[in-house]
């Protein structure tokens, strides 16, 4: 217990942070602790909460996605095209719309991977970009009336009280968390994050594991973007704008260190049920939006701070006796 | 099907003490009736007794959902709803909703938490377009009557009534002879500066007045050159005015039908010098424009009264959630200091009820004071 305490203290804070927020909202609000909440809570962020497992994956491996909202829009905005045009069964348009979002991060991830451009710099381009492409595609309109089962996955619980994008996303939180930790994929991720040079006299095809990862960013983003459009019922140019932000906020958060090398799938899971619950429990007490997006900041602030803090103050040396 | 029975028992009662007081009651050709088979009809029927006056019943809790927090036209219309609650005994409904108007999905989550507060009934100012009807109908599921102002959900999909503050239509020709008499009969060419583009009520107007432009000849030498978007924000509406400035060497006006657009646009010619060549007009705020329209960069504007938009909407909201009124056409009621109002279908859309407040405050030099 000591030994899994030392090797995962932040995972610990946020436990604790996690608990209290728990304990606090259930004695602010008489509406917090109910099953039909809990499920709520989880479905007014899902779109962005799938993201931030891929998100997290890329962060370890020492890199940055900041192009997954855009290519959320730009997913949402080629499916609702076919969707207009009408040629094709509205399945086939989802399914597009999906692959749309993989091709977006194949481009990126070749740009990175093989001609060795920062991510940085590409994703952010890609952020740009594919905004613009989305605006371009569906110029200044709404696009609606989709299919009845394709809004309904989107708006109505499936199994039981349980709607479609959450099952979703535990699927692949539970494919991620067995991807990362336990198999021999998650340790070059890992090792790539901590130094790409010591990986690549490893042996270990560091291009090919990048190149992956973008393209499993790019397809999470698009299955995202459907799911939103799904939700919202119809889709605009502006989809999911501004949402990586909240993204990257969620993993940082979650002790994923954005020099890469370090961070778990546990750590993550926790910040993004931590954030969550505190943003449910300040709606749920009729907190503002200001002041909702003001507590995530410092919830941030104080996630950089901290282990900072704690790092200094174990490094210095004991003070003389007087 | 209790609930049913009580809201009917409600109704019945509400429309005796309408008849016993008999204020103002134009029509009294209909008979209202209080036994419980008769008064169930009317929940089908158009055929309502007089006019109901909305007044205190029990308390409700109610969330006032606005674009955004951050510009001052809304808590204006807050202040109004909580006059309304005042007098109607009614606690005040919460005032809370995201933090930036650039936001267009961000009311989902409140309407959501709304929903599991179980409160009484929910007023929004709609900041997408349907997007936000998937969570009416939510809303509406759970027995909340969903009351919009100021920008309606386009589809009306769970949505009981409009409040409107003017009739879209004469939006669209108010801002067309406010754009004639600027530019005078000459013409000229003008720009649209709006908020985002995704708003509701901002689209149809700018809908309205491309619709009046070319329905009447004497518009015919106004040309619209473009129509940009400040998204409600200040700066990117002195950005986006600027830029057209400068696009268009001559333009003669920037019409924003945004209170936001209106004063960065007068603020943005103002800083560069260019009242003389382009004047500003649209929908803006009295208090925010009287430094533009005294100086003549901004010589007519126009607007409505938030409070009182803020005001209406909660009595129709109230009077719905406690069974005074009903949301179908035909229905005749009063709400408080502002009188007597009637709910009938939405010509500016294709389906949805509307009340419509109006009208037009027209300010011009004359009239701004100070």
């Amino acid at each position: 217990m000591s030994d899994w305490l030392s090797r995962h203290r932040w995972e610990a804070v946020l436990l604790v942070v996690l608990v209290v927020t728990i304990i606090g909202n259930a004695a602010l609000s008489p509406f917090y602790l109910g099953f039909g909440n809990f499920i709520n809570l989880f479905w007014l962020s899902i779109e962005k909460i799938i993201v931030v497992v891929a998100m997290a994956f890329v962060i370890i491996n020492g890199e940055i996605d900041l192009s997954v909202a855009s290519v959320m829009g730009f997913s949402a905005a080629v499916m609702a095209s076919m969707q207009v045009s009408g040629d094709i069964p509205f399945l086939l348009a989802v399914v597009f719309g999906i692959l749309a979002g993989a091709l977006a991060g194949l481009v990126q991830g070749l740009l990175i991977a093989r001609i060795g451009l920062p991510s940085l710099v590409v994703t952010l381009a890609g952020l740009i970009g594919f905004r613009g492409a989305a605006r371009v595609i569906l110029e200044d309109r709404s696009i609606g009336d989709f299919p009845e089962w394709f809004d309904r996955l989107g708006q109505q619980p499936l199994l039981g009280p349980i709607p479609l994008a959450l099952i979703i996303f535990f699927a692949i939180l539970a494919v991620a968390w067995v991807v990362l930790e336990r198999g021999s994929f998650g340790r070059k991720v890992y090792i790539i994050g901590n130094s790409a040079d010591v990986a690549r006299y490893s042996g270990i095809g560091v291009s090919g594991v990048k190149l992956r990862l973008f393209i499993v960013s790019g397809l999470t983003a698009g299955l995202a973007g459907v799911l939103f459009a799904a939700r919202l019922g119809s889709v605009r140019g502006s989809l999911a704008e501004f949402f990586e932000l909240d993204i990257i906020t969620m993993v940082l958060l979650g002790g994923v260190s954005i020099f890469g090398g370090s961070g778990t799938m546990f750590g993550v899971v926790l910040a993004v049920f931590t954030v969550l619950n505190i943003r449910n429990g300040l709606g749920l007490a009729n907190v503002d939006g200001i002041m909702q997006t003001g507590v995530v900041g410092l919830l941030l602030l104080g996630s950089v701070l901290v282990p900072n803090l704690i790092e200094r103050r174990r490094t210095r040396l004991p003070a003389p006796e007087p | 099907m209790r609930k049913r029975m009580r809201l009917a028992a409600l109704l019945a009662a509400v429309a005796l003490v309408a008849a016993a007081c008999g204020s103002a009651a134009e029509d009294t050709t209909t008979t209202t009736t209080t036994t419980e088979q008769d008064t169930t009809t009317t929940s089908a029927g158009v055929e309502v007794g007089g006019p109901v006056v909305i007044e205190a019943a029990e308390s409700i809790s109610a969330l006032f959902l606005p674009k955004c927090t951050n510009i001052p036209v809304f808590p204006q219309a807050n202040s109004g709803a909580e006059e309304a609650a005042a007098e109607l005994g009614s606690d005040p409904a919460s005032f809370v909703g995201p933090a930036d108007c650039g936001d267009s999905t961000g009311q989902i989550e409140f309407m959501a938490n709304a929903v599991t507060q179980g409160v009484g009934a929910i007023m929004v100012s709609n900041n997408a377009g349907d997007e936000l009807a998937p969570s009416a109908q939510a809303a509406a599921d759970a027995g909340i009557p969903v009351v919009s102002w100021d920008s309606p959900i386009p589809s009306a999909e769970g949505e009981s009534v409009f409040v409107a503050q003017v009739d879209f239509d004469d939006t669209g020709v108010v801002m067309a002879d406010m754009a004639l008499e600027i530019l005078g009969a000459g013409g000229g060419e003008f720009a649209i500066l709006s908020a985002t583009p995704e708003a509701a009520n901002q689209n149809a107007w700018i809908a309205a007045m491309e619709s009046a432009l070319v329905e009447d000849d004497k518009y015919a030498d106004l040309v619209l050159v473009d129509t940009v978007f400040g998204n409600d924000v200040a700066e990117d509406s002195v950005t986006q005015a600027l830029a057209l400035a400068d696009q268009y060497p001559n333009l003669g006006l920037i019409m924003a039908p945004t209170t936001v657009g209106i004063v960065a646009a007068a603020q943005a010619m103002t800083q560069e010098g260019l009242c003389d060549q382009v004047k500003v007009s649209g929908l803006g705020l009295p208090d925010e424009m009287r430094e533009y329209s005294l100086s003549g960069c901004a010589p007519v504007f126009a607007l409505w009264d938030f409070v009182d938009l803020g005001y209406l909407t909660y009595y129709v909201a109230y009077g719905i959630a406690t069974g005074q009124i009903e949301a179908a056409e035909g229905v005749v009621f009063e709400a408080g200091r502002m009188g007597m109002y009637t709910i009938t279908a939405d010509p500016t859309r294709d389906s949805g009820l509307r009340v419509l407040m109006g009208p037009f405050t027209v300010y011009t030099v004359d009239n701004i004071g100070g």
